[in-house]
């Protein structure tokens, strides 16, 4: 190696050197070579691999014990505690991982990965035998598992998919605080960096955000008519032999741009999408609270609910509250007629009902008062009297043997019937009087008292109300009632304060069902439709980022020679990471400020200019829109999460790149 | 890779030398994919040098010879194959990534062919950039770049970016940039091979000055015989090696 002078023969005797794996020579610079190694950073270390392990594995054991904690021993909302839980989860994931990533000064991508790998080899596996001892726990796997084994194994994969994320998050974040060794937090010269790569000014923004807001057709129409214009320009200075100057767009920009558009389209459609779910969701639960009770205490065993009035006295003294009414539940059938329809009966009392349910504010027709003082009840229009309409609405002179008892009916009901306010429709109880062939159905005549209207079609067509006393007579319960009806001052604590008043009843016999779960199936079918939207439209948001990963991509391509320069200068490789991460932040961040912006409005407009729907089909005449705030900070923390992932890749790629490659790429 | 052909410095002044290269070779292996031999290209092959501090070097030597890449080794920009870069008896290479990162900034200045200046920021901000990145204040950073900029010369023009500059002006700030965090060592990697004689005269006399007012220790890689010729010591690398 050391003996020829010239090139040539050099690089030869070193080849055959290394064929041969011979000659003292090649050996000291082995050695050397080894000793040089020793100094480069292991590809997969197995301290971070530890704590990669500990934190991808006790992510799901967070979960699963706060989930348990939460919901189970605490009482929590099922959306809050599975939301807590998944937040503690990836906490544990995110704080072991950021801590081996500090300790190893490494980004520890393999060993998240092995470690992830891991996580799916047990989830997949053991855990399958340790299913039957779960399905006593109200955890979410026992919950997959009911749904088949397709959303079981999807569920695990998720699960495990969830954990590396949430762990590489963490790493990633611990290495770039401290990478170079130290805490070093600071993004001050990254941040200018980073400005200066995207070369966002105001105007662009200004002009991105119009294009946004318009829509893209008038934009491909303005551009078209500028392009056109600047053309003609360029062709007439041609002309003359001028060289026109031509103001070009670099290509990094431009891709800027359509990310931060990409990430604004997203987070727009979903905020919409979500706000105007929740606002259908809202009015159904509305209409059903509004027409229902928030919940009922109910008594096992049969028509033995006769201590009612004491046991209303001590629902209403629980706080939370706001007021208790007693019901009767029965079901039979009324007609009119030829017109015959099932409906529930419910016997209730109109003085009370009014502190319970919202049914006196729906009446369109008549008075709930009427069902107590059938007397009053004025006469049909065309009822026996024809000639005498205008003495409609004023109390019929009507002996009172010969009153009948009233009826409040739904008006979709009184259509179907084809009655009005004070004609007679017959009340048919099919378990009546006990015959000598069993129970035979009693007929009973009744005059509508009051027609309401809540909106809810079910509601309006198959529900009718008679007076209490008259029900129990009807359907001789005696004193008997079905249950109590309550209100609460607070719906969305409709549980635990049931739960309390379950609890100033010492329980058995009594019972309680707040409006949750008399109305499962529709909530369930709601909360589901809504999950899966969100993750259809999530999906924009995820393209979105892919367009971030390319967008940086071809920013670090742009930037190799600058990276190797601040690196020249003595900038870290946590550093260079820092700069291409705030770029892709300050993407998503705009995107997502936009995305909330346009989505703000467009409720806004939904709200106040309204989109109209057909009232026969939809039973609401606007689109209705809910904005929550937390769906909203939901989007934005996607979106930004989902920016700071995309980042990850092509920032550690520029972190890597090795100087002296960059400064050789002219 | 014997000493036989060391160079021994002028005799150091604090008797240790302030950079010792001991065996330094730096192999590429190349082309081991495509089924073929791997091709190894032996760039430098066993270098030894000591540079006393305060010295000034010319390093001169045909193109391919591996000048920048002694630079780039001893500037830790790059790793070497095998051998030691000690600066100051401490082996450079014995630090991690991060002490590299650190020796970059606060010990070694660079200056390149290409002014390599950020098109984006002004003369004051690019020279002041090494002080950003070692977390100084901006305020601070602006003061030492300012410091730098009046030194080379170049105090009216801190506003104006690298493309309102001539090239001599840009190589100037390049060098107030590589001087901004008061380097021990300063390497510069043909650094007036882009301009004219008259600017190149210019850009070696300020070299030369400042390393007679400031002490900094040099290493200059040129191409330009010339301007070699007036440097006290002049090395020369033909085939990866001093001769």
């Amino acid at each position: 190696m050391n003996a020829p002078a010239d090139p040539g023969p050099g690089v030869t005797a070193t080849t055959e050197q290394l064929a041969s794996g011979a000659g003292a020579a090649a050996n000291g610079g082995k050695a050397a070579v080894a000793h040089r190694r020793g100094r480069l950073p292991p590809v997969f270390a197995v301290s971070t691999f530890v704590f990669a392990a500990a934190g991808v594995l006790g992510a799901p054991l967070a979960f699963g014990l706060c989930q348990v904690l939460l919901e189970d021993r605490l009482g929590l909302a099922s959306g809050t505690a599975n939301g807590l839980a998944v937040l503690a989860g990836a906490s544990v994931a995110g704080v072991l991982g950021a801590t081996g990533a500090a300790l190893g000064r490494r980004l520890g991508f393999y060993e998240i990965a092995l470690a992830t790998l891991v996580l799916l080899a047990i989830l997949l596996g053991p855990l399958r035998w340790a299913m039957p001892a779960l399905r006593s726990t109200a955890l979410t796997v026992t919950a997959w598992e009911a749904q088949g084994g397709l959303v079981l194994f999807l569920g695990l994969f998720l699960t495990a998919l969830g954990s590396g994320t949430a762990a590489f998050a963490g790493s990633s974040f611990g290495y770039l605080l401290f990478g170079s060794g130290r805490l070093d937090a600071s993004m001050s010269y990254e941040l200018f960096v980073a400005k200066s790569h995207l070369r966002l000014e105001p105007r662009t923004l200004a002009a991105l955000f119009l294009l946004v807001v318009t829509g893209i057709a008038p934009a491909i129409l303005f551009a078209g008519v500028w392009s056109f214009l600047r053309d003609r320009r360029v062709r007439r200075a041609a002309l003359r032999g001028e060289i026109a100057h031509r103001a070009r767009m670099p290509a990094t920009m431009l891709m800027t741009l359509i990310s931060i558009g990409g990430v604004a389209m997203g987070v727009w459609a979903l905020t919409v999408v979500l706000s105007v779910m929740s606002g259908f969701e809202g009015d159904l639960k509305a209409k059903i609270l509004g027409t229902r009770a928030h919940g009922v205490v109910t008594k096992y065993g049969q028509n033995d609910f006769t201590e009612w009035r004491q046991i209303r006295e001590q629902v209403v003294a629980v706080k939370g509250i706001a007021g208790a009414a007693p019901f009767l539940y029965a079901e039979g059938m009324v007609s009119a007629g030829q017109n015959l329809t099932g409906v529930v009966l419910e016997g209730i009392d109109p003085r009370l009902a009014g502190a319970v349910v919202d049914l006196p504010r729906t009446i369109q027709d008549g008075d709930l008062e009427f069902l107590s003082h059938p007397e009053r009840i004025p006469v049909s229009r065309d009822e026996d009297r024809p000639g005498e309409r205008g003495s409609e609405g004023r109390a019929a002179e009507v002996p009172p043997a010969r009153v009948l008892p009233g009826i409040a009916i739904g008006r979709e009901l009184s259509r179907i019937l084809r009655v009005e306010l004070g004609e007679t429709v017959n009340v048919i109880n099919p378990l009546g009087d006990l015959g000598p062939a069993g129970p035979q159905p009693k007929s009973r005549p009744f005059r509508v008292a009051a027609i309401f209207y809540t909106g809810m079609y079910e509601y309006d067509s198959k529900f009718a109300y008679l007076g209490l006393e008259e029900a129990q007579r009807f359907f001789g319960a005696g004193d008997s009632v079905t249950g109590l009806e309550v209100r609460v001052t607070n719906i969305d604590a409709a549980r635990p304060i049931l739960r309390r008043v379950l609890a100033a009843l010492e329980g058995f016999p009594y019972r309680v069902k707040d409006w949750g779960e008399m109305n499962r199936n529709l909530f369930s079918a709601l909360m589901m439709e809504k999950v899966v939207m969100a993750i259809i439209l999530g999906f924009i948001v995820l393209v979105a980022s892919f367009i971030i990963v390319a967008t940086l991509i071809m920013q670090v391509l742009d930037k190799r020679r600058e990276i190797a320069v601040l690196k020249s200068m003595g900038a870290g490789q946590p550093s260079v990471m820092k700069i291409f991460v705030a770029e892709g932040l300050v993407i998503g961040a705009v995107g997502t400020v936009f995305g909330i912006l346009l989505g703000l409005g467009t409720c806004f407009l939904i709200d106040k200019v309204g989109i109209p729907l057909d009232p026969e089909v939809y039973y609401i005449s606007n689109l209705p829109v809910r904005m929550d705030p937390v769906e909203f900070a939901l989007v934005a923390l996607l979106a930004l999460v989902l920016s700071y992932l995309a980042t990850l890749y092509p920032a550690s790629k520029a972190s890597r790149l090795e100087p002296v490659e960059g400064l050789r790429s002219e | 890779m014997d000493s036989s052909r060391t160079e021994r410095g002028a005799e150091s002044k604090g008797g240790q030398p302030l950079l010792s290269v001991r065996g330094l070779v730096k192999t590429y292996v190349m082309g081991s994919q495509a089924g073929g031999q791997p091709r190894r290209v032996e760039v430098l092959r066993g270098i030894d040098l000591d540079i006393a501090q305060g010295e000034i070097v010319a390093l001169t030597g045909p193109s391919g010879s591996g000048k920048s890449t002694f630079l780039n080794v001893i500037g830790a920009l790059d790793v070497p194959t095998a051998g030691e870069v000690l600066f100051e008896g401490e082996d450079v290479f014995d630090r991690e990534e991060a002490g590299l990162a650190a020796f970059r900034n606060e010990t070694v200045g660079f200056i390149f062919q290409s002014h390599h200046l950020l098109p984006e920021f002004t003369a004051l901000d690019n020279a002041g950039m090494p002080a950003l990145i070692r977390r100084v204040q901006r305020s601070e950073a602006r003061r030492a770049a300012l410091e730098m900029l009046e030194l080379v010369g170049l105090a009216e023009r801190v506003d104006h970016k690298p493309g309102e500059l001539s090239g001599g002006e840009q190589q100037r700030v390049a060098l107030a940039r590589a001087l901004c965090m008061h380097p021990r060592l300063l390497l510069a990697d043909e650094p007036t091979g882009n301009l004219d004689p008259v600017t190149a005269e210019g850009i070696h006399r300020l070299l030369a000055d400042l390393n007679a007012r400031l002490g900094i220790t040099m290493v200059i890689v040129t191409h330009n015989e010339l301007l070699a010729e007036a440097l006290p010591r002049r090395l020369r690398l033909g085939a990866g090696r001093l001769v």
